[in-house]
């Protein structure tokens, strides 16, 4: 009996224990006071909610509570709310109490509007309470101080922004770049937070057109890193509120690139003005449709083409490369056609001749076209004498409508003989064929050239007849079930007469 | 034996006497499901990596395998087409009087073996419409009061659907289903044979009678064959079916546990009643769930109708009972209006919108409303009939439901009420009008 009372109380402690987790720390009188308190009205300034949190923090966060309202980093019941609101993790929660800077900049009652964190939007977004907490330098305890100097961890002692430039950092944002790159181009400190992170951001700055603008220009219209990537709410590319998420990019760089008064009086290379449709042509584009649209984050956005820290326009020689980074096939092929070197000769960009630049469109057959008025029949009658070209063109064109119309056609017979119950796998199989013979044949249509096009479009002729041969034999089989079916029922009729007729003879 | 037969009559009367076929047609179409049933099984290969692809071998690569099947699953529905019919016929020509009420219950237990063997041979293909909705329809059975985790468990051969449950359907649709079938069938043959035809009501003798065999016999075998036609005709222009929810077996995709269920499932058509009149439940009813509500209310009803031979007092004594011709009438009403709804008729499958929902209830409703007044017209003025409470009932709540907006339960109480205390006044003030009523 006693043996057996002992293994009951064996297991039934440990589960006590661990049912009984709450806190040993009993909260400060002060603390307590402000968590009970009631405003004019009797009722409670803690809600029930914001109490439900703070009951389950531990017992390090509701120590470092119990601290700050001792130390009177939170002096009012207003002011703990605002923290048990945010609903913060432990680990955030850890940080944001032993910053003091945080504690002493969200009493609204202390600091001016100028120098108060709010968890509102309402204020000036980069004193953002919400943003700050997710601030990946935040996150990673490159706090305040790491920027601002001082230590937030110490008593009050103002040893701030000293190493801030002491006068004209309003007006010429040039010193951002510096301030940043003391930590980001310092490949030894930035090891210690993410290894895989590039530190040669401000040497590529300084080479680009923003970077020369800004730093040997003084001109403040040019970004610095804040421009991009905000101020107290700064987060990983990867993350999808970041401003220099894919997604978000192009309204990014649109915030200047599209408006006038900021663009005015830059100008290309060739000296005529910098346009600002950018932004728009992309929306309406085939990538800026892809990313924007769909979310296909594989999509080319601004810095895909142009470079990020070291953006620049790319030149006539560098448009193909952009572009082959993705269209490598189209571009192989391209760089071993005629063309290459009739476009060299012109100094034209290769693939943006044909297709443009920010607003591509989806590409068509009717591209091929010869006519007047039309991209091939134009351009080659303006600067192409070869009689070759034209015919080899159409040659492309009619092949490929010629694919294009089978596939298509072959496909709703295909949908139309299945529902007819007919073995359509082979069919199918034949199709597949003749769609990537048809994609390739595309894709080779750069090669411009008769002999390389035909190696890929051959199959997808082939598959042509096999798949209208497949739907022929197909046809003739449900045919045979139609004959099969009218041959049964005229038997079965047949024998329906004579038992009929038999019925009569019997009956009468 | 051969004796028996030549003396052997059907009674002839002022009934039409189709209705007599309905039975052997029912037969000649599990002779189909046999002969076909037996075919498939010479290539079907129960099993995770085989049973979707032996079906799609046997319907791509064997010859006339695509027919096999095509004929196998339209016979299963017509079968159970033929079934309802023979049923209903029977309830209205109150044929399962003395000494046939065994026959009905033997009828009885062979339409819940069709019902079975339409459910069990549903998952056999392996393909993805099957696999969601045997898992819906057994998910039913996790309603059932106290039992049903463990009937789930049984049904389903462990928490989910899964290989196992094909290897029990399989085992149920091809051995377990048709050995009581066969013996039950041969039960009630041999009920058949040893009453005969039932007479109509009040008849003592038929004012005539034709020779079963080879009168009958060869009427019998001319609509077997003209049934055959049919059937032929219909396998080969609709192989898949006719293309509506809970008629269609295109075989499609292979069943994926892990792909996500996709929206509009519906059982078979014959299921579809049950299926709308689980939807038309609250959560809760009663201090239960819902679903056992609605399962409980589905066994009394069929439970009901099993022993309506003992129920129906009028037709004990060779009575005309027009309440139980009405109850007929009014069940088929009922079933009519929650299929047409299960079938979302009128919504353009928006079922998941509210308005495409009463849009759908009034169509049907009014599609009801209009099935009623030709059954009501066609009775009173070819039967005489004059008892229509119930099947008012059945109209009134499709209408309340339909029309007005009210809850299908609700819209039933009502019904039911009223028709209660209508048939109470019709009672109380006209004590001799039963005796007058015909059939």
């Amino acid at each position: 009996m006693k043996t057996r009372a002992l293994l009951v109380g064996l297991i039934l402690i440990p589960v006590a224990a661990f049912a009984a987790e709450p806190s040993s720390v009993s909260p400060d009188p002060k603390l307590a006071a402000m968590l009970d308190a009631k405003d004019e009205n009797g009722k409670p300034i803690i809600t029930p909610e914001q109490r439900a949190y703070f009951d389950g923090l531990n017992d390090n966060l509701k120590g470092l509570l119990n601290q700050a309202v001792q130390k009177e980093r939170i002096t009012r019941p207003q002011h703990l709310a605002l923290f048990l609101a945010l609903g913060l993790r432990p680990q955030k929660m850890e940080l944001v109490l032993q910053n003091n800077c945080i504690l002493c900049h969200t009493d609204s009652e202390a600091q001016s509007a100028e120098d108060l964190f709010t968890p509102t939007s309402n204020p000036p977004a980069h004193m953002n309470l919400k943003e700050i907490v997710d601030d990946v330098h935040f996150r990673h305890g490159v706090s305040c101080a790491g920027c601002h100097g001082g230590d937030a961890t110490a008593d009050m002692g103002h040893a701030f922004v000293k190493e801030w430039p002491e006068s004209n950092r309003e007006k010429n944002r040039a010193w951002v770049v510096q301030f940043c790159a003391r930590c980001h181009s310092d490949p030894a400190f930035m090891h210690d937070f993410n290894p895989s992170l590039p530190t040669d951001q401000l040497a590529k700055f300084k080479d680009s057109p923003h970077g020369r603008t800004l730093l040997e220009k003084h001109d403040d219209r040019a970004p610095s890193c804040v421009s991009c990537h905000g101020v107290h709410g700064i987060r990983p590319a990867k993350d999808p509120l970041s401003k220099v998420y894919a997604q978000r990019v192009p309204e990014t760089c649109g915030a200047c690139h599209a408006d006038a008064k900021i663009m005015a009086g830059f100008t290309r290379a060739d000296g005529s003005p910098l346009p600002i449709t950018q932004l728009a042509e992309y929306r309406t584009s085939v990538h800026g449709r892809a990313l924007l649209e769909r979310g296909d984050l594989g999509a080319p956005v601004c810095n895909t083409c142009h470079g990020n820290h070291a953006a620049s326009p790319p030149g006539v020689a560098q448009v193909s490369r952009s572009c082959s980074l993705c269209h490598s096939a189209n571009a192989s092929l391209f760089d071993g056609s005629k063309h290459k070197q009739a476009f060299d000769q012109h100094n034209w960009p290769e693939c943006g001749k044909c297709h443009g630049n920010h607003a591509i469109a989806k590409t068509h057959d009717s591209m091929l076209a010869t006519g007047p008025g039309q991209l091939c029949g134009d351009c080659h009658r303006q600067y192409a004498n070869n009689p070759d070209c034209i015919p080899t063109a159409d040659y492309f064109r009619d092949t490929i409508a010629k694919m294009d119309a089978a596939r298509n056609n072959f496909s709703a017979v295909s949908e139309r003989l299945a529902a007819k119950g007919l073995d359509i796998e082979p069919i199918n199989n034949q199709l597949t064929d003749l769609t990537d013979a048809l994609k390739k044949s595309r894709t080779y249509v750069h090669s411009f050239s008769r002999n390389t096009f035909q190696q890929v479009a051959m199959p997808g002729e082939q598959a042509v007849q096999s798949t209208d041969s497949l739907i022929q034999k197909a046809q003739e089989e449900y045919k045979y079930r139609q004959i099969g079916l009218a041959a049964s029922i005229a038997v079965i009729g047949l024998l329906m007469l004579a038992t009929y007729l038999k019925l009569r003879q019997l009956e009468k | 034996m051969f004796e028996f037969l030549r003396h052997k009559e059907v009674p002839l009367g002022s009934h039409w006497m189709g209705w007599y076929y309905l039975g052997g047609i029912t037969m000649f179409f599990f002779v189909v499901q046999v002969i076909t049933g037996v075919l498939l099984l010479m290539y079907y290969q129960p099993g995770e990596a085989t049973a979707y692809e032996s079906i799609r071998f046997l319907t791509t690569k064997v010859p006339f395998g695509w027919l096999i099947r095509s004929v196998h699953s339209w016979s299963a529905h017509l079968m159970i087409i033929s079934l309802v019919l023979h049923m209903f016929s029977t309830m209205m020509l109150k044929a399962y009087r003395p000494p046939r009420e065994l026959t009905w219950v033997s009828g009885y237990l062979l339409f819940l073996l069709t019902l079975g063997f339409g459910f069990s041979g549903y998952l056999l293909p392996w393909n993805k419409l099957a696999y969601f909705a045997t898992t819906v329809g057994t998910n039913i059975v996790r309603s059932v009061p106290l039992l049903g985790n463990w009937l789930l468990e049984v049904m389903r051969g462990g928490q989910d659907v899964t290989i196992n449950t094909l290897y029990r359907f399989f085992a149920a649709h091809v051995v377990i289903l048709p050995l009581a079938f066969v013996g039950l069938i041969a039960m009630h043959l041999l009920f058949i044979q040893r009453q005969g035809m039932a007479l109509p009501v009040g008849a003592k003798t038929a004012p005539r009678g034709m020779k079963f065999f080879p009168s009958f016999a060869l009427r019998d075998v001319l609509l077997w064959m003209a049934c055959l036609m049919v059937l032929a005709t219909l396998a080969v222009f609709l192989p898949y079916g006719p293309g509506i929810p809970g008629m269609d077996w295109e075989l499609g995709q292979k069943a994926d546990p892990f792909a996500p269920a996709y929206p509009g499932i519906k059982p078979e058509w014959y299921f579809l009643w049950e299926y709308q009149l689980l939807k038309e439940f609250p959560p809760h009813l009663f201090g239960l769930e819902g679903p056992q509500v609605c399962l409980l209310l589905i066994a009394l009803l069929f439970g009901i109708w099993a022993i309506i031979p003992w129920l129906d007092r009028r037709a004990f004594r060779d009575k005309p009972s027009p309440a139980f011709s009405d109850l007929g009438w009014a069940a088929i009403l009922f079933l009519v209006y929650l299929t047409l709804t299960g079938w979302d008729i009128g919504a353009g499958g928006a079922s998941s919108d509210l308005a495409a929902i009463q849009h759908s209830a009034r169509v049907c409703a009014w599609w009801t409303l209009a099935a009623g007044a030709v059954v009501v017209v066609f009775r009173f003025l070819r039967y005489e009939h004059r008892w229509f409470f119930l099947t008012g009932a059945a109209l009134l709540q499709a209408a309340l439901h339909g029309l007005v907006g009210i809850s299908y339960l609700l819209a039933g109480v009502i019904s039911v009420a009223l028709a209660a205390v209508a048939i109470a006044i019709r009672r109380v003030l006209f004590p001799q009008a039963n005796e007058k009523d015909v059939t």
